[in-house]
């Protein structure tokens, strides 16, 4: 049987007296504590009985209750009386501080200390980012050298997640891509009977653009962000520290070989994208336009020379470094709790994304200033 | 006796320092016990001597040398002598225990695969983890992690070893046989211990001396003979297990600094 409270409310000149009869629990507390706030809020009454005689059982959310609905009426200078309180009643409203000493708050801070407070945290940012770059690039210098090695395997297996499972994805994107971009070429360009030049369009902004942007924002979900989730439980889980007690550099043992991994994978799976997304618009001009394969890459041969390829390559470079980078920043300053690993993922995708297509902007403009023309 | 770790005026913290004027000394083949309730700064110190958190001020030194002020390299190669088990345990979770202990042998020195296998199953077997080599960190028991941990800081047999809490949360019986390798780590192996703990039975089995934090500083010092006798408020209550000491009123600013 639910646990039930009935309540009868007198009035005895301007005091009210309310006589409660059941169990003043958890289910029942509710609308007791809603009709003695209506209660406390008439005019006419001035002061408030509660009379406990019939109460059986009391836990803490009535003793909540009552006693906020007495701060509410000392507010208002009105009285609260607790009546025929039963041994085990007085017991529970012991367990209830009088008064409770709150630590005193910190003034929140005006919005000139939260401007400052976010630019120390964005120097902060910058000096940490700074300084993971630094220190990685000495112990790669060192690894170089030969006087430091990169944990065995370490670079192995990162490429073989990072390449060789991204694969799949990576070409099936580019292929569909290729695809979508050939109809598009068929349609537009077959209206001037110019439909051969599809092959021209396709090729050159495959092997420039499309290959290396797709594949740096594949590669962001996939292994940036598993950069960062990895790196970041490490930290929160003080994996971190333990190696730093060891004194086995963080930088070289856990990012170096992620940076030099991605250096290799990233172009190589560029590489493969450029070559797929042609394929995929082959054949949409093949069976569109009726065009042989070998004419169709004799035209890809003619248009796209080797220094458009090295233009992509250098920027899935640039890409890919940009994708470790922040996956190993964002992943390093995960702090405490574990919402900051989903936080520090979240970041790295975004200012990756950012980070990538910014570069590209840069890039393009750059090189068509330059006057190697688009 | 030699000294291998001093603390001078350090005062370390966060952002506001929570522990100040921390002097100390530990010496060679001694177990020294940091104290103190829970949220005074044990951790923190103990972050600060492992060179994980740069002091507020004032120095550390690690076998004589000034830790935070060497060169990333140099502080290095000092704390490849020392060791540390954390009071999470810290293992890596994407390797096997035995790989685990073995990180620092095939990170650090040059050692053949072979020797540091036996190693490492000589070390899983003095914290009474033999044949555990395979296990994921994930497949082990909460004592059975922080005795992995143990292991594995010490298995370059550093001369100094720090442990924040190696027998919090265990039974009775696996609290003991950690306290009794620690004792077998000082005594065979010739190691020193630094070790938190709010174990008053663990301090009383393997404390030489003891450091008692309380009220954002050292509050009392010694061996556990002379602290069993205090009569200072925050070592009264400690070793005898009672909130407030009987005889002795604190001033409310002790209490207050040393449960915050
Ligand atoms: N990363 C941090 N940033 C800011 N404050 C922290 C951080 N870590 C801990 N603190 C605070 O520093 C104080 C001391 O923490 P510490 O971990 O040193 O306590 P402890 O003495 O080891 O306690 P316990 O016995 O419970 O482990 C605590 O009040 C804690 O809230
Ligand atoms: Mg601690």
């Amino acid at each position: 049987m639910p646990p039930e409270l009935a309540t009868s409310v007198e009035r005895d000149g301007r005091a009210a007296v309310v006589r409660l009869e059941g169990d003043l629990v958890v289910p029942t507390a509710r609308a007791l504590y809603t009709q003695l706030q209506d209660i406390a809020r008439r005019r006419d009454v001035r002061s408030i009985v509660i009379d406990f005689a019939r109460v059986g059982r009391i836990d803490s959310s009535g003793v909540a209750a009552v006693s906020l609905v007495g701060q509410q009426a000392k507010r208002s200078g009105r009285t609260l009386e607790l009546r025929e309180l039963g041994e085990h009643h007085r017991a529970a409203f012991a367990m209830s501080p009088r008064k409770v000493e709150e630590p005193p708050a910190e003034p929140p801070p005006t919005s000139f200390e939260a401007l400052g407070d976010s630019m120390i945290a964005t120097w902060d940012g910058a000096k940490a980012l700074t300084s993971i770059v630094k220190d990685t690039t000495y112990q790669g210098v060192l690894v170089a050298g030969r006087r430091k090695q990169l944990p065995a395997g370490s670079v192995a297996s990162q490429l073989f997640e990072m390449g060789f499972n991204g694969l799949f994805i990576v070409s099936l994107l580019a292929f569909l891509i290729g695809m979508t971009m050939g109809f598009q070429g068929v349609t537009q360009l077959e209206r001037f009977g110019a439909g051969v030049f599809v092959a021209d369009m396709l090729g050159l902004s495959m092997v420039r653009e499309l290959a290396p942007l797709m594949t740096a924002i594949i590669i962001t979900g996939r292994t940036g962000a598993a950069i960062a989730a990895e790196l970041g439980t490490m930290k929160v889980r003080s994996e971190i520290d333990a190696l730093a007690t060891m004194g086995i550099d963080p930088n070289r043992f856990l990012i170096l070989p992620r940076l030099l991994a991605i250096t290799i994978a990233g172009p190589a799976l560029t590489l493969i994208a450029m070559f797929v997304g042609m394929l995929g618009g082959m054949l949409v001009t093949s069976l569109a336009l009726d065009l042989p394969a070998i004419a169709y890459w004799g035209r890809i041969a003619e248009s796209v020379t080797l220094g458009d390829f090295a233009h992509g390559l250098i920027k899935a470079v640039l890409f890919s470094w940009i994708i470790a980078i922040s996956g190993s920043h964002f992943g390093m300053r995960a702090t405490g709790d574990p919402s900051s690993v989903g936080h520090a993922t979240t970041r790295t995708v975004v200012v990756s994304v950012l980070s990538i297509i910014l570069v590209d902007a840069a890039f393009a403009t750059i090189t068509t200033i330059a006057g190697g023309g688009p | 006796m030699s000294t291998l770790l001093e603390c001078r005026d350090l005062v370390c913290g966060y952002d506001k320092p929570l522990l100040q004027d921390v002097n100390l000394t530990v010496g060679a083949h001694e177990i020294v016990v940091l104290l103190g309730g829970s949220g005074c700064g044990k951790s923190t110190l103990l972050r600060t001597i492992t060179g994980l958190l740069p002091p507020l001020s004032g120095q550390v030194l690690v076998f004589g040398e000034s830790l935070y002020d060497l060169a990333p390299e140099e502080r290095n190669q000092l704390l490849r002598r020392t060791g540390t088990a954390f009071q999470q345990d810290a293992l890596f979770g994407s390797m096997s225990v035995g790989e685990n202990i073995a990180l620092p042998l095939r990170e650090l020195t040059k050692l053949p695969q072979s020797m540091i296998k036996e190693m490492v199953r000589m070390k899983l077997g003095l914290v009474g983890l033999g044949g555990f080599e395979s296990r994921l960190p994930t497949q082990l028991s909460g004592g059975q992690r922080k005795r992995a941990a143990l292991a594995r800081a010490t298995i370059l047999d550093p001369q100094l070893v720090f442990c924040d809490e190696p027998s919090a949360g265990l039974d009775p019986v696996v609290a003991a046989s950690i306290d009794e390798t620690l004792v077998q780590f000082r005594d065979t192996l010739g190691i020193t211990l630094v070790v938190v703990t709010h174990v008053i039975e663990s301090v009383r089995a393997i404390a030489d001396r003891a450091v008692v934090l309380a009220g954002g500083r050292v509050c009392a010092a010694g061996t556990i003979a002379e602290l069993e006798a205090s009569t200072a408020p925050e070592v009264y209550g400690f070793f005898h297990r009672v909130p407030v000491a009987p005889h002795a009123t604190p001033t409310t600013r002790t209490i207050t600094r040393g449960i915050t």
